[in-house]
This record gives structure tokens, sequence and C-alpha cells, in this order.
């Protein structure tokens, strides 16, 4: 049963992709910004069709190599939502080159593309052609801005990293099929053997590079810091987060970590990543290079969910996924903001409090949320991983994230403190915003207050999306 | 009224929201007057519940919640539904607080447009009190554990932005950075103690997780351990030792903010926690007892730091801690009923001690002590109410610090005599340092003339809350004391499952209950006072410290206490520099930031060296190597193979007919992506 049809939303975005390209050439060089909006109005059609479709059971089933389930449609809802909110922000990014327009959108489009495919994928093959999608239009766009040489440094190590970890998967993959005769997700439950913990090891390395997990982390300060600020913002998010997924697929339900005893190993490389994270964040002068180290430190909350492995667990993982979603697009929307005019050095958040109130607000939510102080939409995703990992008895390690996020605190603090206690170097000159950051700004500080206060609806929401199909 | 309740929040709450992005920022605003109003009439709700629980015509606890969220699990085959509420729970200890709370706020507040009058960020300012005290009123009235910990965070928030209001400076900046830290560590142990409350409770509703006390299902040794993680939480919000650092310096903040965060909101907020969570306490012994050892130690510590220092904000903020101390020992000791007590008291008699303390530095535009003298002639009015304030604190009968301090030391009499005797010891220190820094302020002659010069009474806006403030010092000790009225409004909570109690057989507990409270009753009554020989001597004892300071300090000079500090030089630089635990979580945050260094520096020299730049190199090595390779080997074996393919392609030609050999392939490739397609889709 091939079932092409559970794949039309990721089909058509690929289409509509094509047609970014193709109108690039039709169009002339003066309407290139009509690329941009083509290009996010493209993906949120499809999120909308998405939506439209939940719960629909005609949207929902078993492919040949995919399956559409209520879990991949959640974590297709992100990637879509992190892709226009990104696209919205490149809009008003000036050092894109306006005449590779159309190219930048169609990779924008394929690279969701490819991360919904990966989050339906139940083989490991289209895993593995799909996050090489993924890859392939990232390592791109990381280097898009082609005149400044940090970003041509972070497209370089990104592709190394990412060349040298899709190796690494190949090889897991490639012992998976010698233990169980298949790439088929579900049929490695019949081959237990010590070929097949190597393979799952192997590929969860793999996955680990993808999702900036330590000790498999260090291109991500060099790529974030490099690539334009759209794209950092859209690679700190989507690909992150939809790993995560394929991960939650993989450990959490075909192969539960608890049955191979691979959950000392991902609780160990949960609290390292914290750790090097939170910890190495303190020194970064550099904003974007900060909230590269704040987004590893995000991924290790995410594993703890992993690490526990109970559906409290998963529906936490999916919850702080969703908020992470908001809280750090509207960080890093910020930043773009302020780092287009006076760079991307802390010392340009200086007073921001007197050149622009809002601005200063609303990153003051976002990195409150992103430490985890209530009552913030952060402060109910924590919770919940937390919560999940006392309730299975994983004390060590809900102390290790308490202790990490009370940590975090000091260096999320340094950016609030610049913005309100400093002032700014001359007189205060208003920011000029694009009125299209704005609306990514708007729509992400709606999400960190709104699943915040009122957690119901996420945590509603959440529920009815953690079923897997097999 | 009290359905009504739930306004008390968030009336404030509103308010600071319409100050801070309403109207202009403007030195001389009107803005203020918006959030004085708000509070006003918080005043007044929190006085009609106060005063109907006084009556008897609303009774206490009341409580009503509000759906907020739900969260389904499923755990080990089992279904269940998380429900949380969010809501208000009214019991005596609330009633009484949010008064107090609402009525230092107003007083602060309308102290503050006469202090802060003119100051760049006016309005800002009273948008943060007023937030802050919306933050406060919210952890009192919640009902709701979350709801406590989010409000718990706002007020660290605040007070952050609260002591670094003055950020030009370098001593705001350092000054909040170090309590938001120093609070933040403690929150630490409050964040784990509510998630293991969760997972074993599995409701955050403090009238849930009391049934679940209070019928014993909690295990002692978990018991202890959510106690001492909610008294991590408390010594860093109550500034208790050793994370009492913070409150010495949170001094740079503007004087009238110091007086909210001392007397009213931030420092209160650890002992009331403690008093909402008192279930885990009484289920716990040790917990109760590392509360109670904790307070004297914070006690006798803050109140030893005192008698040393000059700077009239710093003695105020040691006796603060010092008279936290007293609480969290009074709570500990099992004195709930004390401890609650002195918390109201204190926060009349502080926040007029701040307060007045203001009005003097307003004046003479110092904080050292050694350049007043004198100002009683100038500043009469606040010589009196400051008089009134010294003598409520230092405990002189009458006063309303008499009452509630009389009623710990009976308590803790009734605990350990040994504790009492250190807290005796302690409050004679009190006394001691109060009078000392009132007779050096006010006393004798000037002595610094040009500041004694220019000194003149507080305009009416800054008196006025003083005589208000006065005068509840003065009475309300008495007031509540009156008839046992603070036993009724702040009974102390009971669970019918005691530790240790567990073993007995159900049968005989349930005919053991009735007995064992009105033995409690009865005793209850009993303990209340002191043997009327030690009342005697603590009083006598108390009188004469007052009198030794003022021998001591009384003049102009003050050689004899120069002569005792020359005489015992260590002991003064030991209490100079605090015990030297600053010093010591200096070392360890040194510490912490050499780890953090260290790792930066492996991040960014080794791994980045050795990994990146090393797999570089590695590739290029590789690169060369295949490279030589290739000339060598490679390219010699693809002209050889060339020249065989030669060979074999003549062969082939006249093996196959007009030799199509591409296309035989291209046939077998479709063939076979077929083949692979239809098994693959199959």
């Amino acid at each position: 049963m091939l079932n092409l049809g559970l794949l039309t939303p990721d089909l058509v975005l690929a289409g509509l992709a094509l047609a970014v390209m193709l109108a690039d050439m039709v169009l002339p060089p003066s309407r290139s910004r009509w690329l941009y909006h083509l290009a996010w109005v493209s993906a949120a059609g499809v999120l909308t069709a998405i939506v439209l479709g939940l719960g629909k059971p005609a949207t929902m089933g078993m492919g040949s190599l995919w399956v559409a389930d209520s879990f991949s449609q959640f974590f297709k809802m992100t990637t879509l939502l992190a892709a226009v909110l990104c696209l919205l922000l490149s809009l008003d990014y000036k050092a894109l080159p306006a005449r590779h327009a159309g190219t930048f959108g169609a990779l924008m489009l394929f690279s969701t593309a490819g991360l919904m495919l990966l989050v339906s994928a139940s083989d490991l093959l289209l895993v593995f052609v799909s996050l090489e999608l993924v890859s392939i239009s990232s390592f791109i766009l990381a280097g898009f801005e082609r005149s400044n040489p940090k970003s041509n440094e972070g497209a370089m190590k990104y592709f190394l990293f990412g060349a040298f970890s899709s190796a690494i998967m190949v090889f897991g993959i490639s012992l998976y099929y010698g233990a169980a005769g298949t790439t088929k997700l579900a049929a490695g439950l019949a081959a237990p053997g010590p070929m097949l913990i190597l393979a799952l090891i192997l590929i969860f390395l793999g996955f680990g590079f993808k999702a900036s997990l330590a000790p498999m982390h260090f291109w991500v300060p060099d790529a974030y810091e490099g690539a334009p600020t759209p794209v950092t913002t859209f690679l700190s998010v989507a690909p992150k987060l939809a790993t995560f997924a394929v991960l939650m697929r993989v450990y959490g339900t075909v192969f539960p970590s608890a049955q191979y005893e691979l959950q000392a190993l991902v609780a160990l490389i949960a609290s390292l990543t914290m750790t090097v994270g939170n910890f190495t964040a303190f020194f970064q002068d550099d904003a974007k290079r900060l909230l590269a180290y704040s987004s590893i430190a995000q991924a290790g909350y995410l594993l703890i969910g992993l690490a526990v492995g109970t559906p409290l667990g998963l529906e936490g993982v999916m919850m702080y996924a969703f908020v992470y979603v908001a809280m750090n697009i509207g960080a890093f929307a910020v930043i773009q903001a302020v780092g287009e005019e006076g760079g991307y050095g802390l010392d340009a958040f200086d007073g921001l409090s007197k050149r622009s109130l809002g601005l200063a607000l609303t990153m003051t939510f976002f990195l409150l949320s992103l430490a985890g102080i209530p009552p913030l939409a952060g402060f109910m995703g924590k919770l919940y991983i937390f919560a999940s990992a006392v309730e299975a008895g994983r004390w060590w390690l809900a102390v290790v994230g308490v202790v990490n996020s009370v940590a975090s605190v000091y260096f999320y603090f340094r950016i609030v403190h610049r913005m309100f206690f400093r002032g700014t170097r001359g007189e205060p000159a208003g920011l000029r915003v694009g009125p299209h950051v704005y609306g990514a700004i708007a729509v992400a500080v709606a999400g960190v207050l709104f699943f915040g206060i009122p957690p119901e609806p996420l945590i509603a929401g959440v529920r009815a999306s953690a079923h897997l199909l097999p | 009224m009290i359905e009504h309740a739930y306004l008390i929040p968030l009336i404030p709450f509103f308010a600071s929201f319409i100050m801070l992005f309403g109207g202009k920022e403007d030195p001389h605003s009107n803005m203020p007057w918006v959030g004085i109003a708000a509070m006003g009439v918080c005043l007044a709700l929190s006085v009609s519940v106060f005063w109907g629980a006084v009556t008897g015509t609303v009774a206490l606890p009341y409580e009503h919640n509000w759906h907020w969220f739900s969260i389904a699990a499923s755990i080990a085959g089992r279904s269940f539904v998380y429900d949380m509420p969010v809501g208000v729970l009214i019991d005596g200890p609330a009633a009484v607080t949010l008064v107090a709370v609402t009525l230092v706020s107003l007083m602060v507040q309308v102290y503050s447009v006469a202090y802060m009058h003119g100051d760049v960020r006016f309005k800002r300012y009273f948008a943060f009190v007023s937030f802050f005290t919306a933050a406060m009123l919210g952890l009192v009235a919640s009902s709701n554990l979350l709801v406590t910990f989010a409000c718990w965070e706002l007020m660290g928030l605040c007070s952050y932005l609260l002591i670094g209001f003055w950020f030009e400076r370098e001593g705001p900046c350092e000054a909040q950075k170090k309590a938001f830290m120093t609070t933040k560590l403690g929150d630490s142990g409050l964040y784990l103690a509510l998630l293991l409350i969760f997972a074993k409770v599995g409701s955050f509703q403090l009238s849930q997780i009391y049934q679940f006390f209070d019928k014993g299902l909690m295990p002692a040794t978990i018991a202890t351990v959510i106690g001492i993680g909610i008294l991590a939480g408390a010594a860093g919000k109550s500034a208790q030792a050793p994370l009492f650092i913070w409150l010495p310096d949170a001094m740079e903040g503007p004087t009238p903010g110091s007086a909210l965060i001392h007397a009213a909101t931030m420092v209160a907020a650890g002992i009331l926690l403690v008093s909402k969570t008192y279930f885990v306490f009484l289920a716990s012994p040790t917990a109760m007892e590392s509360a109670a050892w904790m307070g004297l130690i914070t006690a006798f510590l803050a109140a030893s730091m005192a008698l040393v220092s000059y700077d009239i904000k710093r003695v105020l903020a040691f006796s603060t801690v010092s008279q936290l101390g007293f609480m969290m020992c009074a709570l500990g000791a099992g004195g709930f009923t004390s401890g609650l007590f002195h918390m109201t008291t204190h926060a009349f008699f502080k926040a007029l001690l701040f307060l007045g303390a203001g009005s003097v530095i307003h004046s003479v535009h110092t904080n050292d002590m050694r350049q007043m003298g004198g100002l009683s002639k100038k500043m009469p009015l606040t010589f009196l109410t400051m008089l009134i304030a010294v003598l409520a604190i230092a405990g002189v009968p009458g006063l309303s610090g008499y009452y509630s301090k009389d009623m710990i030391l009976a308590d803790v009499w009734n605990h350990d005599h040994l504790m009492f005797w250190i807290l005796l010891c302690t409050a004679l220190m009190t006394a001691f340092y109060m009078f000392r820094l009132f007779f050096l302020t006010f006393w004798g002659d000037d002595r610094d003339h040009e500041k004694f010069h220019h000194a003149h009474e507080s305009p009416a806006l800054i008196t006025g809350p003083l005589v208000v403030l006065a005068v509840l010092s003065a009475f309300a000790g008495a007031g509540l004391n009156h008839d046992g009225l603070v036993h009724k409004l702040i009974p102390k909570p009971t669970i019918s499952v005691m530790p240790g109690a567990a073993v007995a057989a159900p049968a005989h507990a349930s005919e053991a209950k009735p007995e064992a409270s009105a033995h409690q009753a009865s005793t209850e009554h009993h303990d209340g006072h002191l043997p009327a020989w030690l009342h005697m001597t603590a009083i006598v004892l108390v009188l004469g410290s007052i009198t030794l300071a003022f021998l001591m300090y009384r003049g102009p000079t003050y050689a004899a206490a120069d002569a005792i500090k020359a005489n015992l030089g260590p002991v003064f630089t030991l209490l100079d520099r605090r015990w030297y635990v600053d010093d010591f979580f200096y070392a360890l945050v040194t510490v912490s930031d050499k780890v953090a260094a260290l790792a930066f520096w492996i991040d960014a020299n080794v791994v980045d060296r050795v990994f990146v730049d090393g797999w570089g190199l590695l590739m290029r090595i590789f690169a060369q190597i295949s490279d030589a390779f290739d000339n060598l080997f490679v390219d010699s074996a693809v002209d050889g193979v060339g020249g065989l393919g030669n060979d074999l392609g003549v062969g082939l030609r006249s093996l196959v007919r007009e030799g199509q050999v591409q296309e035989y392939l291209m046939y077998a490739a479709i063939a076979f992506s077929l083949a692979a397609t239809l098994i693959l889709t199959r």
C-alpha cells in the first residue's frame, strides 16, 4: 500500500518550492520581494490545510515508508509555524542578496518539506533521505551571506559535521539492516541483539549532531553566528524539534530506551548537554552565540523527557517543543531587529528599553520564558518535563535540570540587565524595525503569554497529539 | 466582601500596567495616584475581610477555585486527571497579612510621592512598587502552590528591578545581581520541593496537599526532603543563614523601596510560605528542628553584625535579618501563632523605621550615623515616631513588639531552654543596637555642623505615613493580643496523624484524637506565658541594655565604645566582615566562575582546535595522501584499465552484434528500479 495521499501536504509544499524557483525566473528583479511573500504564504497555506485536516481519519494512516499520525501532524505544524515566522523575518533582513530571493525561499521550503517528511518517516531509509534534504538545503542557507566570511566559515563547519554525522548514521542504518534484514522501524523489534543495539546507538549519535546534543554540538555556535539571522532562527528551531520527533518515535516508542538499556546513555547526554550549553553561555559576548549555547542547553532539557521515556515525558517534550518555537523565534527576532543596526555584540542591547520599550519588554518575556520563570510558557513546559522525571523516579535528572535552569538565569539576565539598566551609547535613537519582524514577534509573544498563563489549550492539544502509530 | 477577595491582587497588578504604559515619563507625573488609589481600594477590601473575621461574620478559611487547566495522564495503567484550579484561599494568617501588606504598601507609596519626587523615572518606580505588592498579595491569597511559586518568582524579579533602580551607579547594579542570584539559589530547593510534592500528591492545591499530610500518607523522609527544600527557598527570600548576604546590600535601592522589601513583601514571603506549608513541618520533626536552628543562628549572627555598623540603613537591614530569624525560630519551635504575630507587628515598626531613616537621610543627605546627632531638635516628628518604633522593636512593655516577642520567647522556652537563652541574648542585642542607632542619630549634640544646619523636618506627605505607622506600632500588638484574638485568628494548624504516632492502631487513633486535641488546647493556654520570674528578668535585662546603649552613645563622642572596639579588635573585624559568609560565597562564585571559564576555554581551544581544525587538518592530510595515491597508482591504473577496456571493448564488439552495451545496461537499470519500486510499494 503506497498511500501517497498521506503525504499530500509535504508534496504540495515541495511543489510550491519549485514554483517559487520558477517564479524567480519569470519575475523582474525589482519584484523579488514577492517571492518571499509567495514562500511564506505557501507555508502558511499548507499549515492551514493541516490544521483544518486535524482529526479527520482520512489524513491519518500508514504508508509504505511513512506514517501520518497525530504525532507527526503536531510536529509538522511546529515546523511549518517556524518556517512561516522565519520567512517573515527574512523579509526584513537586509543582508540577503535580492537577486537570490527565489533560491532562498525555495530552499527554506525544501528544508521544511524535508522536515515534514522526516517526522512522518517510519523507515530509516526515508529518515535518512529526508534528513539529507534538510541538511543540504540548510548548508546552503547557512552560507547564504556569501560576502560574509563568518557565514562561509559557519557553513563549512556545518557541512563537515553534517557530512560526518550522516556517515555515522548511514553506518548505523547499514548495521540495522544487517540485524533486522530491513530498514523498517517496526521490523527491528523482532531482532534484538548486540548488533541492533550498536546500530541504535550509532543512529542516535547521528541524530545527536542534528539536535545539537553535547558532545556533538561544536558546529552550533559557529554556524549560528555566521548564518543569516532568519536562517539561524530556523536552524535553532525546526530541524532540532523535528529531530526530537524522530528520536521520540524511534527511542520513545519503537525501541523503548529502557528495554535496550540506553536510558543511562540518554540521561548522561542530557545532563552533559544542559551543563555544557549553560555554562559555556556565561562568557559569550555575541548575542547569537549566546542564544546558540542556550539552544544547546534547551535541547538538553528536551532530552530529559526522552530519557524518562514515559508517556508523561513524551507529552512534556511535545509541549516544550511547541513553546520553544515561540520563545526562541521571538528572541532571535528581537536580536535581528537590534543586531541589524548595531551589530550582534551584547553591547548593542544597551539601553534598549529607552529606544523601544515594547521590544525590550517582549525580549524580557522571551528570555524569562527560556529561563523557565513562571508564569510564562517556558515554565509550564519545563515543569511538565521535570515532573515527568520525578514521577519516573529519575531524581537526579530533575535536580540537574533545576540547577541548570537556575544557572541559566544568570546569562539571560545579562541581556535583560543591559536592556534596562545600561545607558545607550550617545543619544537614544529610535529603532527602525520592519513590520514583518513585528508581526513575527507579536505571534511569538502571544504564544509565550497565552500558553503560559492558561496552558490548558496547549496541554489538551498535546494530549490529543501524543498518539503514535507503530 | 470576601467573595471579591480575588480582586485584592488583581487591582494593583492592573494599576501597575496602567502606570507603566499610560502617560509620559515625567518627574512630576500624576500617575502615582493611580497606584495609591488602587492600593486604597485593596486596603478597604482587606480590612473588610479582616473585620469580618474578627467579628465572626465571615467564616475562615474561605476557599474558592476557578478552573485553570488540567492534565490527563496515565501512569502504570491507571488514568488520572490532574486538576489545576486557580483560586483564593483566605485563612486567618492570610487575612492578617493582607491587611499588613496593603497598609504598609499604601503608606510607602504615599511617602514615596514626596521622597521620589523629581526622579527621572518617577512613574516607573510606582509601577514597580505596585507590581511588587500585587505579587506579594497573590502569594498570600493563592490557594495553589503553583501560583504561589509564580508570584514568588515575580517578586524576585521586582526586587531585582527595585534594588537596581538607580542603575547609573555601580553599587545598585552589583546589589541587584547579588540579590537575584542568591534568592534564585534558594529557589532551586523550593522548585524541587514542589516537584516532589506534585509527584507524591498529584496536586498543587494547598487543601489537597494538607489532606494528604493530614492522613499521614506522606512518608517521613520525603516530608523531610520537601521541608528542607521549602526551607531553602525561604532562606533565600527571607534572608536566613547562610543566604542572608543579599539583604544588607539591597539597601542600594530607594529607601521607601527598602521599606517595602523589608517590611511587607519580599522577606515576609519566606516566612509566609513556611506557614502556608506548615503541615509539612508538622509531619517532619527534622525539618521543624532545622527551621528553628536556622532561624536562631540567623537571628544571632545578624544581631551581632548590627552592633558594629555605622550605616543607618545597614543597621536596619541587619535588624530585619535578625527579626526574621526570630520568626523562623518561632515557627520551628512550634510557635505558629507567635511567629506570624511577630511578622505582622514587625511589618509595621520596620516600615516605620525605614521610612523614618529615609526621612533623616532625605534631610541630612548621608547614611553615616557618625555625621548625625542631635537631630531631635530639628526633626521632632520624625524623632517621636522613631522613638515609638525603636521602643517597639526593642520589646519594651506596652508596645506591639513586646507582645509578639514575648510570645515567641515563651514558645521557645517551652521548646528548648538552650535556644531560649541564645534568643534572649539576641533580644538584648536588638535593644542595644536599636538604641545605639537612635541615640547616635537623634540624641546629644550635632557632630557635623554643616549637615545639621541644613537639616529640616520633612513635608507632611512623609511625616503623615510615619504617624499612621507609629500609631500601629504602638497599639497593633495590644489590640491583636486583646482577649486572645491572635490565637483565634491565627490558630496553629494540626495534622491528625503525627509522625511517630503512625504505628498506633487505627481503632485507638479515633478515640485518642479528641483527647489529644483537648490536651493540646489546654496546654496551649498554659504555654502562652513564660514563668513570671523569667518574664520579669527579661524585661529588666532589656531595659538594662537600653541604659547601656544610652551610657555609651548619648554624648557627641563615644569614647567608651571606641575603647571596647580597640580592645576587641579581632571580634570587631569578624563582625564587620559579616562572619566571612560573604567571602565564602564570593569564593564559591569565583570557583564556579573558574569552572565555567574552563569549560569555555576547553570548548574554544581544545575542542575547536583539536576537533574542528584538527578535523580539517586531517582531511587535508588525507586529501594529500589520496592525491599522491591517485597520482602514483590510480592514474596509471586508469590508464591501464583504459587500455584494458579498449581491448575488452574490441573483444565484446566481436561478441555482441552492433555492440550497444550502454543500452543493455540502461534496460537492466529500468528493470531493476521497476522491480525495486514494486517490492517496496507492495
